[in-house]
C-alpha cells in the first residue's frame, strides 16, 4: 500500500501549509515574553549597586522634602497666613484660604500632602539607613557615615517640621500632649498600618538623638557653596539645633550649641567649619543663593521647580506671573501686621527692598514673580540663628550679648536704628518682633507663636485662637485615622 | 478523465434535451416584503435543474423554464428561499421575506460563532443598522438602552468622551469596569487617549457605519472564553463583509445641530448685585474681618451694577448651536468565491462647546476569498484619522475644580461685568481674573474667551488597525484557522496655553506635546472540529492559542515662558524647557483556549471553555491562571411530548439554561506593579534616586465566578418572544491600591493587592413582540429590564472603607456591605428659622447649627452652647450610586414607505451627588443659581437656603458634601426617534438608483426627571468604579437633531 497516496498527499500538504504560521509562534512565545521590565526605574534590589546610586539615594532625601508640596513652598504658605501678617486675596481653597480661614479640615489635600510627604520623606531616610547597614561593604567608610548623618538629618529635620504643626506645643506642657506615630523602620509591605502617636516629648527626644549623631557623622564642609547649602553639614545640624531648643524652651542649649557656630563677640560668624556670617546687604541673600549665611536651602532649577501654585513668589508677589495670592496685613485696627509695627521702619531695607506696593496693596517681593519660580527656599540662615541665640541670652543669659546679636540683624538692614528697650520683657518682645521682620514669609510666623504658648492672632479667622481651640494645630489627615487603627 | 467525460455528456444530454424538448419563459418581480422595494441579485432558479438567472437592479427577472420543469426556487442571502409552482402562468412576482433567524439568530463568541438554538450562555446582540445614523462619534455610544444588562451613560456632552460601559454592574474596583472590546478579532484599547482636555476615546476611529454587529457576552459561559480579559463582559464587534450578488453601492449620510440641554437658571445682573449685596451686610454684622476693607465701600456695599448694566449671559460666550455632518460612502458585494466590502467615511463633528470638534477620515477595505474547496483568505484593513479638538472644560475626570474650567466658569461668573471690554478687548486684569467691573469684591475666576480662542488643545489619532487570516477545511469538519491581527496607532497631543490669560498666565505661555505609539498585535490560531454521529449526536471541539502584545511609548516635553508672547507654537522660543509625557508601557498575554460544544438532536446542550492566561503586568510566580465555564442547555420545546401538547400551538419555543464560570480582570492600573522600584529625579541640577513604588511579589488574578440562569420563551410562532436571566458575579481577590497608613511613607500611600470581594446579582428580563404586522402596518417592539445589586463584601486592610476622590472633594466611599462607589456625605435637617443657620447632624447625631464667620461660636447647638465643628468626618449618610434597575423600551412601526421608530431609556433607583449645586449655592462672590432667592431673610421663615452670609461655604456644601446635594436620579428619556420615509421605487426611473430613504431624527428629545442638575446621566468621574454618580461643574448633555438620507444603486 502506498501510503503516500494522492489523498493523503493532500493532507500532508496542508499540514505543512499549516505548520507555517505555528512555528514562528512558538519562538514569539519565548520564556521573557511574559516578562515586562520596568526600563526607567531602578529595582530594589539593584538600588545599592554603584557609589553613585548610593550618592543619589542620599540626595533623593533632600528631595523628598523639597517637595513643592512640603518645604519647598506650602508648608511656609500655610505657616504664614495662619496668623497676623497676611490678608487673602482670592479666597481660594487650593492656595490656602482655608488654612487662612482656620477652617481647614483632615480632608484638605494640601494639609495632608504635608504629612504625606513628611512620611515619605521619614520611610525613605529609615529604608536608606537599614539599606546603608546592609550594603556597608560595598561603600567607602567616610562616606557611610555621612549619608547615615544625612539621613538621620533629614527624619529630624521632617519630625520636628510635622510635630510643630500637628501636635500640641512642646513649651506648653513640656512634651506630654499626644506628638506623631514615631516611625523608625523602613516600611516596604502591607503590614504595620497602626501606630499609636508617641507623645511630642518623645518625638523632641528623637529629633535631638537624630541631631546629635548627625553632627557627629556629618563631614565639616563640602566642596562648594552650594552644596553646603544643599546638603547637611555639622553646622546645619547645630543651626536646626538651636531652634529646637528654642521651641523646647531650653535655652541653655541654645546657647550651648548656638556658641558652637556663632562668635561671642559681633561681628557675629561661624568660627568653626563653614563660616556662617550675615551678608552685608540681605537683598543678596535672595538672589545669590549659596552664600555663607544660607546654611540650609532648598534648590530650585528649571527642571526641579516647585511645582504649579505650590511657589512663594506665585504666591507673595506680583509681575509679571506672581498671583498675588496673599498682601501684607496694613491695618491700622483689629489684628495688626509686621509692616505697621514701628520696629519695621520706612528706612528698613527689608521695607524698601523686599516689599512693594502693586495694585494698590503692599507684597512681598523676596521672591522673584518669575516663572517657573526658581527661588531658592530658605530653611535655615544665619539670622535667625543670631535671633535664635539672642532670644536664649535674653532669656536666660547674656542681656548684652543678647542686644548685640539683636542689632546685629537688625542693622544690617537699617543701619540707624538702636535698641532703646529697658526690661528683659522689652527685650524678649524687640527679639521676637525682629523675627517676624527679618523671617518674614519665610514659615516660621505661627511656629514662632505656638513655641511660646500664645493665641494666634489670626485675620482670616478675625480672631485670637487659644491653645485650647481646636483650630491651634492641623488637623492630623482623615486618611491616616481611616488606615491607622491604633492612631 | 472519466469524470471530464461523463460532465461532458451530461451537459450536452442537457442541451439536446432543452433543444428537443418545448420550453417557456416566465418573467416577474422579486420584492423585499416588508417594504415593495424591489431585490436585485437574486438567485432564480428551476428547481431540479442547473437552469437560473438573477435578478436586476429593480428586480425583475425573465428565465426560460423547461417544459418538463413546473417550479422556480428564489434563494437570496438572508431572506427565506421561496418556491413557486409555474403551473400555467407566465409571470411569478414573489415578496421575500427576511430570515430572522439568519439574520440576527447568530452569536458571535470570540473564537467561534454559534446559532442562538445552540447558544446557552447570555448574550445581546445589536445590529449595525441600529447604529449607523446616529450622530455619536464612537458606536459605544450609540448601545444605550439596546440590550439587557447593559447600562451605558455618556459623562457628558465633551465630544468623543469616553462613555462609562457596565455590563452587569461594576465588576472592579480598583481595575477597569470597561468590557473588553474586541474587533474582527483583535482586542483593542479604550479609555481617554488623551492627556489634555479634547477628550480621545480611541474607538472613535471605528466608522459605526462599518459594523455589522456587536455581540455582547455577559455570562461566563459566553465570555470564559477570554478567560482573564473578560470579567468586565466582552463587546464583539464585527464589521462589514460584502454579500453574493450584485454590487451593492450605497451612500449615508446626515446633517445635524445640536444644543446644550437642561442649563441650570442663573441669577441676572440686578438679582446678582441685590443678593450679593445682601450677603455682604450679613456677613459685616456677623464678622467685619469677613469682608476686607478694601473689598467694600464706607456702606457695606461691595457689588455694584457694571457698566451699561451690562447682563452677560455667560452660557452664551461658551455654548452654541453647533453643526455637525457625516458621509459614509460603500461598495460591496462578491461572487460565490469573492466577497468585498469597501467604504470611506468622513464625519465632521462640532460641539455645542465652543471650539469643541471631532473629524473622523477613514476608509475600510475587507475581503474575503475562498482559494480552494479547501483554503478561505480573510482580510481587512482599515486606516483612520481622528481629530479631537477641545476647549479647558473643566468636564474630563480630574478637572472638576480647574479654575479655567468652561462648564463652571459658565456657571460662577458674575452676570454683571462683561467679557469685552468697549473696545473688544477682552476683560481681563493684569493678575489673570477677569476684570471686575464696577464691583469693589474681588472677582478671581477667569475670562473663558481668552481661553477659547487662544488655547489649543487637540488629540489626533493615525490609525491602522488590519487582520489577515485563513481557514483551512484539513478534512471534513476539521477547520484550522489563524488570524493574525496588527493595530498600530500613534495618537499626536497639542497642547497651547497662551501667555494673556488662563492656565498659561502664570508659566508666560506654556505648550506640552507629546506623541504616543501605540502597536498591539494579536495572533491567534484555531483548530475546530465538528461531526455529527448517530444522527443526533452533534459535537464541536475547540483548540488553540492567543498571543497578544501591546506597546505605548510616549514622550514629549513641556516648554515654558514664550521669548515672544505673540507666538502660540510649541516649536516657538521658550526660556524654559523640563520632560513631560514620558514613559513605556508593555503589557503581554499568553492564552491557551479550549472549549467544547455538545448537542443532542437540538434539545440538550452542553458547552465548556477552558482557557490558560499568562499576564506580564502580574508577579512573576502569579502570572499564570485557569479560568472556564460549562454551560447546560434544554429545549423543552422540542420534546416530542411538548411538540404534541396543545401548549405548543402558542407556546414555540421553551429553552432553559443555566451556566457557571471563572474569568478573570488583568486590566491592572500599571504593568509593573509587582516590582518594587527606585525611581530618578532631580534636586536642583542633581541626580536623585529615591523609593518610589511598594511592590506585591504576589500580586496575582482577580477573578470572577459567574453564574447564569435563563429561561427563554416564545409564543405564537415566535411572534412574541421573551427572555430571561438570574446572573450572580462574585468578584474575588480584588486587586486594590490597599490604603497604606500615610505615616508608614509608601509611596502613593497604596499597595496593589488581591484583597476585598464583592458581588452583582440581577435579573435581566427582554421582551420582544410584533403586536401588528397586517402588512403596509407593522409595530414591532422590545423593552428590556434590568434590575442589579452591588455588595462590597471585604476589602482592604481590615475592611478599610476606600473614598473616592472628585478631584478636590470626596463625596464618595467604597466600603462593606454597601455598594461600590456609594455617596458618604454628612446629614442635616433643614435650616433653622430662628435664625436662617444650616443645621448639620454631626457623627454622635447632634444637631449643630452653623454661622459663617462666627470665629469660636460657628459651630453650637440648637440651643447657643458651642459645639464642636462639623467636618466631613462627621459623614454618616450613604446612598447608593449605581441604577438598581434600567433598561430601554424600542418600538419601531412601519406604514408602507414611511418607518418610526422611538427609543426610550430609563434608569434608577440610585442617588446623585449634585455638586455643582453645591457651587450654585456659594456664597463667595460666585453667581447662584435662581434658587436662592428663597433664602432665609427674617425669623420664622420656613426654607431651605440658608441666611447668606458672604464667603459661606460650609452651608451649601463645598466645603464637605453635604446630603443636601444629594438627589434621585431616576429618570425617563427619550433617547432617539428617528422618522424615515422610503421613496417610492418607480421615481428613480433608469438612475441606477435602488432605494432612496430620507429621515429626520432627534436624540435626548426630552428628559422626564426629577433630578435638578444638568442631567441624571453623568459622569464627572468618567470611568471611575470609586467615585461614580457625582456631578461637579459639568457640562451638560446635548439635544441633537440630525436629517439624513441612505441611497442605495
Amino acid at each position: 500500500m502506498n501510503i503516500l497516496n494522492k489523498t493523503n498527499k493532500k493532507y500532508l500538504l496542508r499540514l505543512a501549509l499549516l505548520s507555517i504560521p505555528l512555528a514562528p509562534m512558538m519562538s514569539s512565545c519565548a520564556d521573557d515574553f511574559l516578562e515586562a521590565q520596568p526600563r526607567t526605574s531602578v529595582s530594589v534590589e539593584n538600588a545599592f549597586d554603584t557609589p553613585e546610586r548610593v550618592e543619589a539615594q542620599a540626595n533623593g532625601l533632600y528631595a523628598t522634602i523639597k517637595s513643592g508640596a512640603f518645604l519647598g513652598g506650602r508648608y511656609q504658605v500655610y505657616n504664614d497666613v495662619r496668623a497676623e501678617e497676611f490678608i487673602n486675596r482670592l479666597n481660594n481653597g487650593v492656595t490656602g484660604a482655608w488654612a487662612y480661614a482656620h477652617t481647614i479640615g483632615g480632608d484638605d489635600t494640601y494639609l495632608a500632602n504635608f504629612w504625606i510627604t513628611g512620611y515619605l520623606a521619614i520611610n525613605r531616610s529609615n529604608l536608606f539607613l537599614e539599606g546603608l547597614d546592609a550594603n556597608a561593604t560595598k561603600i567607602d567608610p567616610a562616606k557611610l557615615q555621612q549619608y547615615k548623618g544625612e539621613a538621620k538629618f533629614v527624619r529630624a529635620l521632617t519630625y520636628f517640621y510635622l510635630v510643630q504643626i500637628y501636635a500640641k506645643p512642646y513649651a506648653i506642657d513640656n512634651g506630654a500632649s499626644p506628638g506623631l506615630p514615631l516611625r523608625l523602620k523602613g516600611e516596604t509591605g502591607p503590614d504595620n498600618n497602626g501606630m499609636a502617636r508617641s507623645t511630642v516629648a518623645q518625638i523632641y527626644a528623637q529629633i535631638l538623638k537624630d541631631l546629635n549623631e548627625a553632627e557627629a557623622e556629618l563631614p565639616s564642609n563640602y566642596s562648594s557653596g552650594s552644596l553646603n547649602t544643599t546638603r547637611a553639614h555639622k553646622n546645619t545640624a547645630i543651626a536646626l539645633k538651636t531652634r529646637v531648643y528654642l521651641t523646647m524652651k531650653n535655652y541653655a542649649k541654645v546657647i550651648e550649641e548656638g556658641n558652637k557656630i556663632v562668635s561671642a563677640n559681633a561681628p557675629f560668624t561661624s568660627p568653626n567649619r563653614v563660616a556662617h556670617a550675615l551678608q552685608s546687604n540681605i537683598k543678596n541673600v535672595f538672589t545669590n543663593y549659596t552664600t555663607t549665611e544660607s546654611i540650609f536651602s532648598m534648590p530650585m532649577t528649571n527642571n526641579s521647580a516647585p511645582g504649579t501654585q505650590n511657589q512663594l513668589g506665585y504666591y507673595y508677589n506680583g509681575s509679571p506671573n506672581g498671583n498675588r495670592e496673599y498682601y501684607l496685613n496694613v491695618n491700622a485696627t483689629g489684628i495688626k501686621g509686621i509692616y505697621t509695627n514701628s520696629q519695621f521702619r520706612d528706612t528698613d531695607a527689608r521695607k524698601t527692598d523686599l516689599t512693594a506696593t502693586i495694585s494698590g496693596q503692599r507684597y512681598v517681593t523676596k521672591f522673584s514673580g518669575v516663572t517657573p519660580f526658581t527661588d531658592w527656599v530658605p530653611i535655615i540662615r544665619y539670622s535667625e540663628v543670631l535671633l535664635n541665640l539672642a532670644e536664649a541670652e535674653a532669656e536666660v543669659g547674656s542681656q548684652t550679648r543678647a542686644i548685640a546679636l539683636l542689632e546685629a540683624v537688625h542693622k544690617r538692614s537699617d543701619a540707624t536704628w538702636t535698641y532703646t528697650g529697658t526690661t528683659k520683657t522689652d527685650l524678649i518682645d524687640a527679639i521676637l518682633t525682629e523675627r517676624r521682620i527679618e523671617l518674614l514669609a519665610e514659615g516660621f510666623r505661627t511656629n514662632d507663636i505656638m513655641r511660646r504658648g500664645l493665641a494666634i492672632p489670626s485675620v482670616g479667622a478675625g480672631a485670637q485662637i487659644p491653645v485650647a481651640d481646636s483650630r491651634y494645630t492641623f488637623p492630623i489627615p482623615t486618611r491616616e485615622y481611616q488606615t491607622n487603627p491604633l492612631l | 478523465m472519466r469524470k471530464l467525460l461523463l460532465m461532458s455528456l451530461v451537459l450536452t444530454l442537457t442541451l439536446l434535451n432543452q433543444a428537443v424538448a418545448q420550453s417557456k419563459t416566465v418573467s416577474g418581480k422579486v420584492t423585499d416584503q416588508t417594504n415593495a422595494q424591489g431585490l436585485p441579485g437574486v438567485a432564480v432558479v428551476v428547481k431540479g435543474t442547473s437552469v437560473g438567472t438573477t435578478t436586476s437592479a429593480d428586480g425583475t427577472y425573465s428565465i426560460n423554464v423547461p417544459a418538463n420543469s413546473n417550479t422556480l426556487v428564489f434563494r437570496f442571502i438572508g431572506y427565506l428561499p421561496v418556491e413557486k409552482t409555474i403551473g400555467n402562468t407566465s409571470t411569478i412576482n414573489v415578496g421575500m421575506a427576511l430570515d430572522n433567524k439568519q439574520l440576527q439568530e447568530v452569536v458571535v463568541t470570540g473564537y467561534a460563532t454559534k446559532s442562538k438554538e445552540e447558544f446557552t450562555g447570555a448574550a445581546a446582540s445589536v445590529t449595525g443598522e441600529a447604529i449607523k445614523d446616529r450622530p455619536v462619534q464612537s458606536f459605544a455610544q450609540a448601545l444605550t438602552g439596546q440590550a439587557a444588562g447593559v447600562n451605558i451613560v455618556q459623562p457628558n456632552g465633551v465630544l468623543n468622551n469616553p462613555p462609562v460601559i457596565r455590563i452587569r454592574g461594576i465588576n472592579s474596583i480598583s481595575l477597569s469596569s470597561f468590557p473588553l472590546v474586541v474587533v474582527d478579532g483583535i482586542p483593542i484599547a479604550t479609555g481617554d487617549a488623551s492627556p489634555n482636555s479634547a477628550a480621545n476615546n480611541p474607538l472613535g476611529d471605528i466608522n459605526p457605519s462599518d459594523i455589522e454587529s456587536i455581540d455582547i457576552l455577559k455570562d461566563a459561559a459566553s465570555t470564559s472564553i477570554y478567560g482573564s480579559r473578560a470579567a468586565a463582559g466582552v463587546l464583539i464587534i464585527t464589521t462589514k463583509k460584502g454579500k453574493q450578488g450584485k454590487a451593492k453601492v450605497s451612500y449615508d449620510g446626515w446633517v445635524g445641530t445640536g444644543v446644550a440641554a437642561r442649563l441650570p437658571e442663573l441669577l441676572n445682573a440686578e438679582q446678582y448685585v441685590e443678593y450679593k449685596n445682601e450677603a455682604v451686610r450679613n456677613a459685616l454684622s456677623v464678622n467685619t474681618a469677613l469682608v476686607p476693607t478694601a473689598q467694600r465701600d464706607a456702606n457695606g456695599v461691595s457689588f455694584f451694577p457694571g457698566e451699561g448694566n451690562v447682563d452677560t449671559k455667560w452660557y452664551d460666550e461658551i455654548y452654541r448651536r453647533s453643526v455637525s455632518q457625516n458621509h459614509t460612502f460603500s461598495v460591496s458585494g462578491g461572487n460565490e468565491n469573492t466577497s468585498y466590502y469597501f467604504s470611506a467615511g468622513i464625519s465632521d463633528q462640532d460641539g455645542f462647546i465652543k471650539t469643541n470638534s471631532f473629524t473622523r477620515r477613514n476608509t475600510r477595505l475587507n475581503i474575503n476569498h475562498k482559494v480552494t474547496d479547501w483554503f478561505n483568505f480573510r482580510g481587512n484593513v482599515t486606516y483612520s484619522n481622528s481629530m479631537n479638538m477641545a476647549p479647558q472644560t473643566g468636564s474630563l475626570p480630574g478637572t472638576s475644580f480647574a479654575s479655567s474650567g468652561l462648564a463652571r466658569l459658565a456657571l460662577v461668573l458674575p452676570p454683571n461685568v462683561a467679557p469685552r471690554n468697549a473696545d473688544g478687548s477682552y476683560n481681563i486684569t493684569g493678575s489673570n481674573t477677569i476684570g471686575q467691573g464696577k464691583n469693589l469684591a474681588a472677582i478671581t475666576f477667569q475670562n473663558p474667551l481668552p481661553i477659547m480662542d487662544l488655547n489649543t488643545n487637540t488629540s489626533e489619532n493615525t490609525r491602522l488597525i488590519s487582520n489577515i487570516g485563513a481557514d483551512f477545511n484539513i478534512f471534513k469538519g476539521l477547520t484550522a484557522r489563524t488570524t493574525y491581527s496588527y493595530d498600530r496607532g500613534n495618537t499626536e497631543n497639542i497642547q497651547f496655553w497662551n501667555p494673556q490669560h488662563g492656565d498659561g498666565w502664570s508659566w508666560g505661555g506654556q505648550a506640552f506635546n507629546s506623541t504616543a505609539r501605540r502597536e498591539n498585535w494579536n495572533w491567534v490560531n484555531t483548530l475546530q472540529y465538528e461531526t455529527t454521529f448517530g444522527e443526533k449526536h452533534n459535537i464541536s471541539l475547540l483548540a488553540g492559542t492567543d498571543v497578544q502584545k501591546t506597546t505605548v511609548d510616549t514622550w514629549g516635553s513641556v516648554r515654558q515662558t514664550l521669548t515672544d508672547v505673540g507666538f502660540d507654537l510649541y516649536q516657538a522660543g521658550y526660556t524654559t524647557n523640563v520632560a513631560g509625557g514620558n514613559g513605556i508601557s508593555y503589557r503581554a498575554y499568553e492564552s491557551y483556549l479550549s472549549s467544547l460544544n455538545y448537542n443532542y438532536g437540538g434539545k440538550y446542550f452542553l458547552s465548556a471553555n477552558f482557557r490558560r492566561d499568562g499576564n506580564s503586568a502580574l508577579a512573576t510566580k502569579q502570572r499564570w491562571g485557569n479560568f472556564g465555564g460549562a454551560s447546560v442547555g434544554w429545549a423543552l420545546s422540542e420534546e416530542n411530548f411538548f411538540k404534541n401538547s396543545s401548549l405548543a400551538n402558542t407556546v414555540s419555543n421553551v429553552r432553559l439554561k443555566g451556566s457557571w464560570g471563572r474569568v478573570g480582570n488583568g486590566n491592572l492600573p500599571s504593568d509593573f506593579g509587582s516590582y518594587s522600584l527606585f525611581g530618578t529625579g532631580l534636586y536642583g541640577d542633581i541626580s536623585t534616586l529615591a523609593y518610589a513604588q511598594a511592590g506585591n511579589e504576589f500580586l496575582s488574578w482577580e477573578t470572577s465566578d459567574q453564574t447564569n440562569i435563563g429561561l427563554d420563551l416564545a409564543f405564537l410562532n415566535n411572534r412574541i418572544t421573551f427572555e430571561t436571566n438570574y446572573y450572580k458575579n462574585d468578584v474575588n481577590g480584588l486587586i486594590l491600591e490597599a490604603p497604606q497608613a500615610p505615616s508608614k511613607g509608601i509611596p502613593g500611600n497604596s499597595i496593589l493587592q488581591n484583597v476585598g470581594s464583592m458581588y452583582n446579582e440581577g435579573l435581566e428580563f427582554s421582551l420582544g413582540a410584533t403586536p401588528i404586522d397586517r402588512g403596509k402596518f407593522s409595530w414591532k417592539t422590545n423593552f428590556n429590564l434590568t434590575l442589579n445589586k452591588n455588595e462590597v463584601t471585604a476589602l482592604a486592610g481590615g475592611n478599610a472603607p476606600i473614598p473616592g476622590v472628585t478631584q478636590l472633594e470626596t463625596a464618595n466611599l467604597t466600603s462593606v456591605g454597601n455598594s461600590v462607589g456609594s455617596l458618604w456625605v454628612v446629614r442635616t435637617n433643614g435650616v433653622n428659622p430662628q435664625n436662617g443657620r444650616r443645621i448639620f447632624i454631626n457623627k454622635k447625631g447632634e444637631e449643630v447649627q452653623y454661622l459663617h464667620g462666627g470665629g469660636a461660636n460657628a459651630w453650637t447647638y440648637l440651643d447657643g452652647k458651642v459645639a464642636s465643628a462639623v467636618t466631613a468626618a462627621d459623614a454618616s449618610a450613604m446612598y447608593n450610586t449605581l441604577p438598581t434597575w434600567y433598561g430601554g423600551f424600542n418600538n419601531n412601526f412601519t406604514y408602507g414607505n414611511f418607518d418610526l421608530s422611538i427609543m426610550f431609556t430609563y434608569s434608577g433607583g440610585n442617588y446623585i451627588y449634585n455638586g455643582t449645586q453645591a457651587g450654585l449655592r456659594d456664597q463667595r462672590f460666585w453667581n447662584n443659581h435662581t434658587d436662592v432667592l428663597s433664602r432665609w431673610q427674617k425669623e420664622g421663615d420656613q426654607t431651605e437656603i440658608p441666611r447668606p452670609i458672604f464667603g459661606d461655604n460650609v452651608s451649601n456644601g463645598s466645603s464637605f458634601p453635604i446630603d443636601v446635594n444629594v438627589e434621585k436620579g431616576d429618570f425617563l428619556r427619550l433617547q432617539n426617534t428617528v422618522l424615515g420615509y422610503r421613496l417610492p421605487a418607480q421615481l428613480f426611473g433608469k438612475t441606477g438608483i435602488s432605494s432612496l430613504r430620507v429621515y429626520g431624527q432627534i436624540d435626548n428629545a426630552f428628559l422626564l426627571t426629577k433630578y435638578s442638575g444638568v442631567d441624571p446621566e453623568i459622569s464627572t468621574n468618567g470611568n471611575s468604579n470609586l467615585a461614580p454618580g457625582v456631578e461637579r461643574n459639568t457640562v451638560p448633555q446635548g439635544r441633537m437633531f440630525t436629517m439624513g438620507v441612505n441611497l442605495g444603486f
